[in-house]
């Protein structure tokens, strides 16, 4: 198939790309700066208390993500295996811990900044997996910070209120544990301010996601990807708001142009599991080729976060970092993969086996097969990973595509 | 002359096969070759020798379709269709019964689901590694110092076959020198391995529905691995009349159906 159509750009790009140097330019001078603090934080983690504490959040996964993405994980993972970490275990992780050890970063080339800021302290949580705890601890070793976690209950069907009070008090104890290692209180209207800013982000976000219901689609996973990086990095600003108040007004543009992410769509799939980040252009691309488009994805939705009203700002973080889909039962999941299904018109379903990361890969336990005679639509399997590329055979994974494309074409009939 | 022809051509990692119909959908030519390092030199031997075959010119083709791990390197492919699509229509023509195609290439193994209508409705490939795949059995052959066919021939001689339980080709080599260390017989070692890819097989069918059909190139030149199969899989294994060719068949069927629709597309279109 020709690729006469042509991609319509995503003008905001440009304001995202100096927003990401001001945010890493900002954290290295905070890290060579006594009199600033950088904490790092796991993606879902407790990141407004750490910024209402006054701490510049550094997200280690994105770092993951980054050296997957500039295509050096591979040459990252051994140093961290040679020491002592298994190479089908977490890819962000070997690959950060590797690069650490190789004093490689793609920091460097892409922002001018040595690597990733020096922590005084780091936080988990463990809503997503356990593999994170692991990982904080080798950088709080290195660095010799303190590394505190919060365990929330996982793979929950419903969240009850037991779970977000147990998860509050969980929050409660690390406040008091910083506020020790730091002597500082904890400003609880500072903590105010901070959650309703990261929720006001998290629903534009959303409302961005949520404009794929359109036929044709704005925006599809793989601008997803670029664009969700506001919402992770600088959840709790105000930078982060207006850049999505900027995108949101350009995404409602599309819809009333009817400019189409994907011209000519023809189908659209919704991308269960992580990205692969050594190949999201060539996925992309074949994608774009086929016209295909991914036009949601339980990745681009785990920032989409329920609005805060007022009231507790940490029962509203207990809860939304409990209720994320990861942290979920196979039920829920599943239901929740048929109800976006349903809501944005798709067509077909792609998992990604990724195989180093068992806690974002929902095609493990049948749910696949389930969800093919349940939403009576194409559902395709395939092996890949999130960074480390040895684990993807980029043949048999677009032989896989196009077959899949067929069978929604209906090619053997 | 022999009127217009309709090929189909299946560019794979090991071999590169060919089949030309004619109008009526009748087989008028095959051939395979190794694929080599070129496929462009392969995809025109196999041509050229298939029309040799159909006595027929090039001039004569009306349509081609190309499949297979090398299907972009076809130049006169007038459409490019996945080994997935092509066998499975290929096996609704020559079994309707089949429901479950079992393709074992050179360098994958494909299970494919078909419904009542030859639509696709599942299908597997083996993840990455050459255990379970025509690649499997060549490389311990070789290391045992004998060809594939003779391999198959020692394998039909077995009655106790031993167990092979490695999931990777360098590992199951070294478990194969173990058996041979232990003093079992090689016939039962050489039928293990044949069943350690039925298991890997098993394990990729996701339930069954209607028959199995068996096609590629091990299927082809190994009755063990037909047998082994049926044990396996507890029932018949439809073995497909050119095993080898199945893609390539699929692939012609192809290009006759893409070539009608075409036509009809010019019949329809509007001339004012
Ligand atoms: S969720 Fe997966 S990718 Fe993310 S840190 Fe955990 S194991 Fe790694």
């Amino acid at each position: 198939m020709s690729t006469i159509a042509k991609r319509v750009p995503i003008n905001a790009r440009k304001k995202l790309q100096s927003l990401m140097r001001e945010y890493f330019v900002s954290l290295d001078a905070a890290a060579a700066d006594s009199d600033r603090r950088v904490a790092w934080c796991t993606s879902v983690g407790p990141c407004e208390i750490l910024s209402a504490m006054g701490y510049e959040v550094y997200f280690p996964e994105n770092h993951g993500a980054l050296l997957g993405a500039r295509k050096i994980s591979h040459e990252c993972i051994p140093a961290a295996v040679g020491v002592g970490y298994c190479a089908e275990s977490c890819s962000y992780m070997t690959s950060d811990i590797g690069a650490a050890l190789s004093g490689i970063s793609p920091l460097t080339e892409a922002f001018g900044i040595a690597g990733p800021p020096k922590p005084d302290l780091l936080s988990y949580s463990t809503n997503q997996c356990r593999e994170v705890q692991d990982w904080w601890n080798f950088f709080g070793r290195r660095h010799d910070a303190p590394v505190m976690g919060i365990r929330p209950p996982s793979h929950l069907g419903q969240v009850t209120d037991a779970h977000v009070a147990f998860v509050r008090g969980e929050l409660n104890q690390l406040i008091t544990r910083i506020e020790s290692h730091s002597g500082t209180k904890l400003d609880w209207s500072r903590l105010e301010t901070v959650v309703d800013l990261s929720s006001r982000a998290s629903s534009l976000w959303r409302q961005v996601l949520d404009l794929a219901q359109a036929q044709p689609s704005p925006i599809t996973f793989f601008d997803g990807l670029i664009h969700m990086a506001p919402v992770i990095l600088m959840r709790g600003s105000q930078e982060a708001i207006d850049y999505y108040d900027m995108l949101l007004a350009e995404m409602n543009e599309r819809v009333e142009e009817g400019t189409a992410a994907v011209p000519n769509e023809r189908f659209r799939v919704y991308w269960d599991g992580m990205p692969v980040w050594p190949k999201v252009r060539e996925l992309s691309e074949k994608f774009f080729d086929l016209g295909v488009s991914i036009a949601a994805s339980t990745y681009c939705n785990s920032w989409a976060f329920e609005e805060y009203d007022g009231g507790d700002p940490l029962e509203w973080m207990a809860r939304t970092s409990t209720e994320i889909f990861i942290n979920r039962d196979e039920t829920f999941k599943q239901q929740f993969l048929l109800d976006m299904c349903k809501r944005f018109s798709i067509d077909g379903l792609i998992f990604h086996n990724a195989r180093t990361c068992p806690n974002n890969t929902n095609s493990r336990f049948g749910m696949a097969q389930r969800l093919r005679d349940e939403a009576g639509m194409p559902v395709l399997v395939f092996d890949g990973d999130l960074s480390d590329s040895r684990f993807f055979s980029t043949a048999q994974t677009m032989t896989n595509i196009e077959a899949f494309v067929e069978q929604l074409e209906g090619c053997c009939q | 002359m022999s009127g217009a022809l309709f090929i189909g051509v299946d560019v794979g990692s090991s071999a590169t096969k060919c089949v030309i119909l004619d109008q009526a959908g009748a087989l008028k030519g095959h051939h395979v070759v190794a694929s080599g390092f070129k496929y462009s030199d392969a995809v025109d031997t196999a041509i050229t020798q298939s029309l040799l075959d159909a006595k027929g010119r090039k001039e004569d083709i009306a349509y081609c379709v190309s499949t297979g791990y090398g299907r972009k390197h076809v130049s006169c492919s007038d459409r490019v269709v996945t080994e997935i699509s092509t066998h499975a229509r290929g096996a609704r023509a020559w079994n309707p019964a089949v429901r479950t195609i079992i393709d074992i290439g050179g360098q994958d193994t494909k299970i494919i689901c078909i419904d009542d209508h030859g639509q696709l409705l599942d299908y597997r490939m083996n993840a990455k590694c050459a255990a379970g795949t025509g690649t499997f059995l060549e490389s311990i052959a070789v290391k045992l110092g004998m060809t594939l066919a003779a391999l198959d021939k020692l394998a039909m001689q077995s009655t106790d076959p031993t167990v092979v339980n490695s999931y990777c080709t360098v590992f199951a080599g070294t478990e194969v020198i173990e058996r041979i260390k232990a003093g079992q017989a090689p016939e039962d070692i050489a039928m293990g391995l044949f069943r350690s890819i039925a298991t890997r097989i098993k394990e990729m069918i996701p339930g069954r529905s209607g028959a199995f059909g068996a096609t590629g190139g091990v299927v082809q030149h190994c009755q063990a691995m037909i047998l082994t199969l049926e044990e396996t899989l507890g029932g018949e294994i439809l073995k497909a009349p050119m095993p080898q060719h199945a893609g390539a068949y699929g692939a012609a069927l192809l290009a006759l159906e893409s070539h009608a629709k075409k036509g009809s597309e010019v019949d329809h279109a509007p001339t004012g």
